[in-house]
């Protein structure tokens, strides 16, 4: 009988933390799906007018944060690897995807919302301002999809919202008076959102504190986790692809395309990737989908050599000549006859790769050529704190921490299943 | 035996010739792929569009691209990089200022990671402690994993913001002519401590995790056993049978790591403003210095081939039971 903490369980805990938390959201988010869904049946047009990215990765959030518990209990016994003990780097790895997946669960605010320069720059971890909302213009006889866009934009918050204030104190009299860096304004009250005729004044609270330009590190740590997560399981599988194709080939045939696979890998290899990879992305300019080709074209050369050493192997194999004679086309043998017999050392590379890529993706993100301005990014993250250093050292270590805590676990998890294969190394 | 060796290192260097022309060749193609015609720059209003046809003509822009790249590639061989856009130098003295320093700063760390990662494995080794070794081993994974940009802004904040104990960045003080030779040197150190301990740090973790796991799994073979057995003392076991027998594949992978360095440490160099290759590489690159972009990464490919060449050497000259395996 086994005991301890497994795998299962931290998942289950941690969806139930996020479902209780942010129960509200969910709420909201499902309401949203419904009144789409409304929307799409009585006006189609309109309805695809409204949607948006943030739009759509929400409803998919939703939907699967509601299904993940079902699809584990259901098809969880296929996978040996959630009922095994949990350590620390599983445990990391798993709230990663949690992240990943759930970004608009865990926080509907935007990344980019900066509002208030003077109030909420530079603020330090767990510090609050107030926060208050001015009514909106009642605009009558709007129409379905107007209802619908302004009911999503309370709920999936926009980059920009000019009715948002933030202030250091507010003093409540017949006005209201508010100050924002020992400035005071006054504004009526009615102006405020209310609460059954009391202004609505909420604490505004930042967890991790705020930027050089007010924005919310929380968020932009949670999305940016996004995007490095992105560039990564992109180029891994671009990387994944190319070298299992050029590896069965080299292996299978051997001959001209073997010796023209090695000595352009003996290239690679013999070569600080780095300076290609920044030369080919300030060439051709970066983006996420730049960064990802790049990186994944550029780090297929040890899986095409492990796979080409192991197909090497299995084609002496009696099973593999067998499948031969029978006629398997080249796409059967290799995905049903060699990726089987490969799979975990395969495996274990690819987790290597992972952290090489993420790694790689916040280097160039730090020297400014990453996936650009658009998307938040631990490694812009960082080479922009690094200017308020003497001030402000929660930019830097946030991002830092959760990169460094990132390719630990992967590269700890990467040894672990190591060790499966190579029972020389486990003591 | 000694012909034999000497045939296997000229073939070495002939493929390494070979792939030295194959990068060049790649770098051509990506340049003339990119976006952008380099005459643009002198297409103005005032100066009419025949100046661009003239410079064109001048630097054989208007030739087939086949011919261009022959010129090009004899060009790079005779050892003609051409001259720096930027710093209106030929390649060679801009790439030399740098490459010194790179040198030097390269050549340091990677005799503290060799040094400090087998003292480290040689120690832990000794004490024969389960619990010290799970620990320093969890220890240097953990340190791998940090970043160097993280490791170094980290570093800058604990010991130049906080403590104030070194330098920010740069190379010299701004008072560094009126220095004596000896406060020079001194000097210097004192600003490459952040940088050094940076740079040092991951290789120290990587290479005590090769060295380790080459000495575990050879200390368990039989001829350590038999050593055992004739009543060798343990410490002479370790250092005269296991450590040798250890390091052969190490040294490989050291050929890679000083190839690495000495084409620059790019991150470390950014962080902390040195004059490095690393750094010379990007702005060249950033800055479109095509005949600079070319040199840097000539010489990067250059240098790599050649610690891998030192390393075979070496490697041959430990166990010549090598010279087969090298041969294939």
């Amino acid at each position: 009988m086994k005991s301890g903490l497994k795998i299962i369980h931290w998942i289950i805990f941690l969806w139930l933390l996020l479902a209780i938390v942010r129960f509200e959201l969910i709420i909201d988010y499902l309401y949203l799906i419904l009144s789409y869904s409304s929307l799409f049946f009585t006006d189609t047009p309109s309805a695809f007018a409204v949607q948006s990215f943030g739009l759509v990765d929400a409803f998919l959030s939703a939907l699967l944060f509601l299904l993940i518990i079902p699809l584990i209990l259901f098809f969880g016994k296929r996978f040996r690897f959630i009922t095994g003990k949990l350590n620390f780097s599983f445990g990391f790895l798993i709230v990663l995807g949690f992240v990943f997946l759930f970004a608009p669960i865990i926080s509907n605010e935007n990344p980019d919302f900066s509002k208030n320069l003077s109030v909420t720059k530079l603020l330090p971890p767990l510090s609050s301002v107030k926060q208050f909302e001015l009514k909106y213009d009642e605009l009558s006889n709007l129409s379905a999809a107007e209802m619908f866009r302004k009911k999503s934009a309370e709920i999936i918050k926009p980059s920009f919202n000019e009715n948002i204030i933030f202030a250091d104190s507010v003093k409540l009299s017949e006005k209201i008076i508010y100050y924002q860096k020992n400035i005071s304004y006054e504004i009526e009250s009615e102006q405020i959102i209310d609460e059954s005729g009391v202004p609505l004044i909420e604490e505004k609270f930042f967890l991790l504190g705020t930027d050089e330009f007010g924005r919310d590190l929380f968020v932009r740590l949670i999305y940016g986790t996004r995007i490095s997560l992105t560039v990564g399981i992109g180029a891994v599988i671009l990387s994944f692809v190319i070298g299992i194709i050029l590896g069965f080939i080299a292996g299978y045939r051997g001959g001209f395309p073997d010796i023209l696979l090695n000595r352009f890998t003996e290239i690679f290899l013999a070569f600080p990737v780095i300076y290609l990879v920044v030369l080919i992305l300030a060439l051709f300019g970066s983006s996420v989908f730049s960064v990802i080709i790049v990186l994944g074209v550029s780090g297929w050369m040890s899986l095409f050599k492990i796979v080409k050493s192991e197909v090497l192997s299995i084609k002496q194999k009696d099973f593999f000549s067998t499948a031969e004679l029978v006629g398997l086309s080249k796409y059967k043998l290799l995905s049903k006859e060699i990726l089987p017999v490969i799979i975990v050392p395969v495996l274990v590379n690819l987790v290597f790769l992972f952290s090489n890529v993420v790694l790689a993706e916040a280097a160039l993100s730090y020297l400014g050529l990453g996936t650009g301005n658009t998307y938040p990014s631990w490694g812009s993250m960082i080479s922009s704190g690094q200017e308020y250093i003497t001030k402000a050292w929660w930019l830097i270590a946030f991002p830092g921490l959760g990169l460094i805590l990132t390719l630990f676990s992967f590269n700890s998890s990467g040894r672990m299943l190591g060790r499966i294969i190579n029972p020389r190394l486990r003591k | 035996m000694k012909s034999n060796i000497v045939k296997i290192l000229f073939t070495r260097f002939l493929s390494s010739l070979l792939t030295l022309f194959l990068l060049v060749s790649f770098l051509f193609i990506i340049i003339r792929l990119s976006p952008g015609d380099p005459t643009d720059k002198y297409i103005s209003a005032k100066l009419g569009s025949e100046l661009s046809e003239k410079i064109a003509e001048k630097f054989s822009l208007n030739e087939p691209v086949t011919d261009q790249y022959f010129s090009f590639v004899a060009n790079v061989f005779r050892g003609d990089m051409g001259v720096s856009y930027n710093y209106r130098l030929p390649v060679f003295e801009v790439i030399w200022e740098y490459f010194s320093f790179t040198f030097v700063f390269a050549t340091i760390s990677f005799f503290l990671q060799m040094s400090l990662s087998i003292g480290l494995a040689l120690c832990v080794m000794k004490r024969r402690s389960k619990r010290l070794d799970n620990l320093v081993t969890n220890a240097s994974l953990f340190i791998y994993s940090i970043p160097a940009f993280v490791l170094g802004v980290a570093l800058i904040y604990i010991f130049s913001v906080t403590l104030n104990l070194f330098p920010i960045s740069g190379l010299k003080s701004l008072d560094y002519d009126y220095f004596t030779f000896f406060s020079q040197v001194l000097d210097k150190l004192h600003h490459l401590v952040l940088p050094l301990i940076t740079l040092t740090l991951a290789g120290i973790a990587l290479f005590y995790k090769y060295i380790k796991e080459n000495m575990d799994e050879i200390s368990h073979q039989t001829f350590i056993l038999n050593l055992k057995a004739s009543g060798m003392k343990e410490d002479v076991i370790l250092k005269k049978h296991v450590l040798p027998n250890s390091l052969r594949p190490l040294i490989s992978v050291a050929g890679v790591e000083l190839g690495i360095l000495l084409g620059g440490a790019l991150i470390t160099e950014v962080i902390f403003g040195l004059p490095g290759m690393g750094r010379l590489t990007v702005d060249s690159i950033l800055a479109r210095d095509y005949p600079l972009v070319v040199g840097c990464v000539f010489t990067a490919g250059a240098v790599m081939i050649a610690a891998n060449f030192l390393a075979d050497i070496i490697k041959l000259k430990i166990d010549k039971r090598l010279v087969k395996g090298i041969l294939n």
